[in-house]
């Protein structure tokens, strides 16, 4: 059998999914698509070679971590070749930010990443600030890191339960959602919100430290080094789980760079490059911490950064506390803000990486544009790279070890 | 017509299941009593001619029967104990301590929409489930669960045993191929892949048992281990136990090998498409087999029925209690007995707690006299059946390894195809040769004939 390109049936039931047709032979959804190929690589994609069969991985999925859709071409169980179709998740959050004023927006930047939320507000906080020149309370930036650290905490604590399920492990993901659920209770303590805290303000934050959150922080501050590492044991120690890892996935530095990957899946390739340190921002120069990194570049070393950077967070944390100056926790601002016309940009260090937001004003109270950089969308193309030559069961730990959050890849 | 639907549709489903089953049953019996009046005789005398029939499809029913609490108890025990690894609470709502949800999973199944996706093998897809199922329950027959209880006692039993087991890919396959679904079609091609590379070093590994037993019975292969628990096949055979633990999780298709259906790679395997009572049977298959594993590796290698230790002659109990020979004292005792025991065992309660009424103390009392009766009668038993005893070893060690599993499947992740397959060829068939080899050296040194 030769290379042959598919030939089109004619469609009898019109699928919502313009990308989905129905096989008029055998009554089969397949993932082609029903116009003729509009690229080289698309009619490259879309052709089946010999022994090979397209599988249509989500939007449905136990492991594609939401509603991302991958159609992936297989030669028996190898992964040939993949097209991963975006979009399901799609709000429009740009679109609703340049409708809305500037502390309205806030909230539409939330739900991006519904796992690090403090992390999506962030930048566009910062950028609004640059736009108007406001000067943050001491107070509320050390208030914002502590925060933004304990979210780091959650996020990379879930990361860890998600890869174990990813190769099969059912027991670590329980316990990261106690950790989880530890820091989502003292947040909720502090900012009112279990998952979408909407904590961040203009020149400030939303409401000082109390007595519920602090109790709570001090009681899990006390326990959650050793109470981390009895967990990873589990994992660390477990030699199935390590040699799936080890060698998995290898993400170079060439590549890394190429393909925009920032944040824990670079420093991960030998790259030790930090926002908090590149380009510092709030009160990070004056805070101690190490930037860890590893040199292989493969699924473990991802996997090992993370843990390493639960505990620079956790020394973080520490500093947070010991230096928490007194004073205001925002700064004076009229009710409605109008900045002058400019523009202005702000990067912060995520858990996953490089959080920015562009946003350029034109004097009104909204903004003109507003544009966000999200990580696990950028991640998300080296897929590309990484999956193919890999079996099923490691194409989906490979994508788990990236930690896409599919809220912020649609947006 | 119109009348008759329209009185049905009226009717509660109480009516419904009694105006089904009544009838029904008033049929089956005047057949039944047609068929022994008519034909009464020849049938009996047939039977007597033909007793293997009879025992036959008596063991065939016990065994059918007898998978259902097992099967339940161990999805019990999976559900709880893989929750109590999770630091979850897990059952506690249906029976005590939730023990009651694996019966209501069997119902949820059985009231299911029975769902076959369009393009599927309707024959193939209906009897996959079957063919799995029955392999498994096939495999109980030979198990020898207590002294005089089993099945069948053949003279190739372990051979009818991975026989027919083995049989289960077939159905695993048959699944896979007709459900019209690329994610079936991988598991039941995995499954294929898994169970036939896996089926040799499992053969292989009781091989050295087979030289040192040199039977295939298992029945004499359990006699064999009597005495003390250092006479079991274990302590013989290390190894051999090991690499048979190993495959026979494979066999299983349980954690870390439970590629068939890796729920994060193809979605549920070779039952993604099944729903309903047909899906109940791989579940149902899925669990028996798990018992039937660890009955198998109790009985090959952990002494099967018999106890971990001997007591000299010297120490029996020999218990015989003729009721006949108390008289009228047995009346008096069973009128007596139980009242002044009763009172005796709340007297404690209602004496020193103040705060506990007398009714309260009565129960109390009531449920404990009927704890000490029951484990007086147990013992009794125990003591005086030599079956009873060995049913209750036989369970205690099979649920120990089933245990086992679960604390496995709550605690590993799962290995990948690849390292899978050449962990079956290059360590494990090396392994087992190797164990051959030693035991056949070590015997031809021995005994040398």
């Amino acid at each position: 059998m030769t290379a042959t390109p598919h030939v089109h049936p004619p469609q009898e039931v019109p699928s919502d999914d313009p990308r989905v047709e129905l096989d008029a032979a055998t009554g089969a959804f397949e993932p082609i698509p029903p116009y003729p190929p509009r690229t080289e690589r698309e009619s490259e994609f879309y052709t089946l070679g010999d022994g090979e069969m397209f599988i249509n991985m989500g939007p449905q999925h136990p492991s594609t971590h939401g509603v991302l859709r991958i159609v992936l071409k297989l030669d028996g169980e190898n992964v040939v070749d993949l097209d991963p179709v975006l979009g399901y998740l799609h709000r429009g959050v740009e679109k609703l930010c340049e409708n809305a004023d500037y502390h309205h927006s806030i909230a539409y930047l939330d739900p991006l990443e519904y796992i690090s939320s403090l992390f999506c507000e962030w930048p566009g906080v910062l950028a609004f600030e640059k736009l108007l020149d406001v000067e943050v309370p001491r107070r509320a930036e050390y208030i914002r890191v502590l925060a933004t650290e304990l979210n780091r905490i959650l996020s990379h604590s879930m990361f860890i339960g998600w890869m174990a399920l990813d190769l099969g492990g059912l027991t670590p993901i329980l316990y990261s959602l106690i950790e989880r659920d530890e820091i989502a209770e003292m947040l909720a303590a502090l900012t009112g919100q279990r998952l979408l805290f909407n904590y961040l303000r203009i020149g400030g934050v939303n409401g000082d430290l109390n007595h519920e959150f602090l109790s709570r922080l001090g009681d899990w501050m006390s326990r959650a080094t050793t109470q981390i590492e009895s967990n990873l044991t589990l994992l660390n120690e477990n030699e199935i789980f390590v040699r799936r890892m080890r060698g998995l996935g290898t993400l170079d530095k060439e590549t890394a760079f190429r393909m925009a990957v920032t944040g824990p899946n670079l420093r991960a390739s030998g790259v030790p490059l930090d926002f908090r340190r590149a380009h510092p921002y709030s009160v990070f120069p004056e805070l101690e911490f190490d930037i860890p990194t590893r040199d292989e570049g493969d699924c473990l070393a991802r996997y090992l950064v993370r843990i390493d950077e639960i505990k620079q967070s956790l020394r973080i944390i520490d500093q947070c506390l010991e230096n928490m100056p007194d004073g205001p926790i925002m700064a004076k601002l009229p009710r409605l803000l109008r900045p002058r016309p400019g523009r202005a940009y702000a990067a912060v260090e995520g858990p996953r990486g490089q959080y920015s937001a562009y946003v350029i004003s034109d004097g009104t109270d909204q903004p003109f544009r507003m544009r966000i950089h999200d990580p696990s969308f950028v991640h998300l193309q080296s897929v590309g790279v990484l999956m193919p030559g890999h079996l099923i069961a490691d194409a989906m730990a490979v994508m788990a070890s990236l930690d896409p959050i599919m809220g912020g890849v649609d947006k | 017509m119109t009348a008759m639907t329209r009185t049905w549709g009226r009717m509660t489903l109480a009516g419904k299941v009694l105006f089904t089953v009544v009838p029904i049953l008033l049929v089956l019996t005047l057949g039944l009593i047609v068929l022994v009046v008519v034909a009464g005789k020849p049938i009996v005398d047939f039977l007597a001619a033909n007793l293997w029939l009879v025992r036959f499809v008596v063991a065939a029913t016990a065994v059918l029967l007898v998978s259902v609490p097992f099967a339940f108890l161990i999805m019990y025990m999976e559900m709880k104990i893989i929750a109590l690894m999770n630091l979850r609470i897990g059952p506690d709502r249906v029976g005590p301590y939730g023990s009651l949800l694996s019966v209501v999973h069997g119902l949820k199944v059985l009231m299911k929409e029975d769902f076959s996706p369009t393009g599927a093998d309707r024959l193939v897809f209906t009897l996959a489930p079957i063919a799995v199922f029955m392999a498994t329950i096939m495999g109980m027959l030979v198990l020898p669960f207590a002294p005089g209880l089993f099945g069948a006692d053949m003279e190739i039993g372990l051979l009818y045993f991975f026989g027919v087991t083995g049989l289960s890919v077939v159905g695993l396959l048959m699944a896979g191929w007709s459900s019209f679904n690329k994610y079936s079609l991988l598991g039941g091609l995995r499954s294929a892949a898994q169970v036939i590379s896996y089926e040799i070093p499992l053969t292989l590994s009781v091989v050295g048992l087979l030289l040192l037993a040199g039977t295939m019975s298992l029945n004499t292969i359990v006699l064999n281990q009597a005495g003390w628990f250092t006479d079991w096949y274990v302590f013989q055979q290390p190894l051999g136990a090991l690499i048979f633990f190993i495959a026979a999780t494979a066999e299983a298709n349980r954690t870390p090998f439970d590629l068939t259906e890796a729920d994060s790679e193809i979605v549920a395997g070779f039952a993604t498409e099944y729903s309903g009572m047909r899906f109940g049977f791989f579940f149902f298959a899925e669990y028996v087999n798990v018992f039937v594993v660890s009955g198998l590796i109790v009985t090959l290698f952990f002494g099967g029925w018999n106890a971990p230790f001997a007591w000299p002659e010297a120490w029996a109990v020999h218990l015989t209690i003729d009721p006949g020979s108390l008289g009228i004292g047995l009346l008096f005792a069973l009128l007596i007995v139980p009242p002044v025991l009763i009172l005796a065992l709340a007297a404690p309660f209602f004496l020193l707690r103040s705060s506990m009424p007398w009714w309260q103390a009565l129960i109390i009392g009531f449920v404990l006299f009927n704890l000490l009766i029951g484990a007086a009668v147990t013992g009794l038993a125990y003591v005086s059946w030599p079956w009873v005893a060995g049913l209750a070893w036989f369970l205690m060690k099979s649920y120990a390894f089933v245990f086992l599993f679960v604390w496995m499947r709550g605690t590993l992740p799962r290995v990948r195809i690849d390292q899978l397959m050449g962990f079956a060829w290059k360590w494990l068939l090396p392994a087992a040769l190797l164990n051959l080899f030693v035991t056949a050296a070590a015997l031809v040194v021995v005994h040398p004939k």
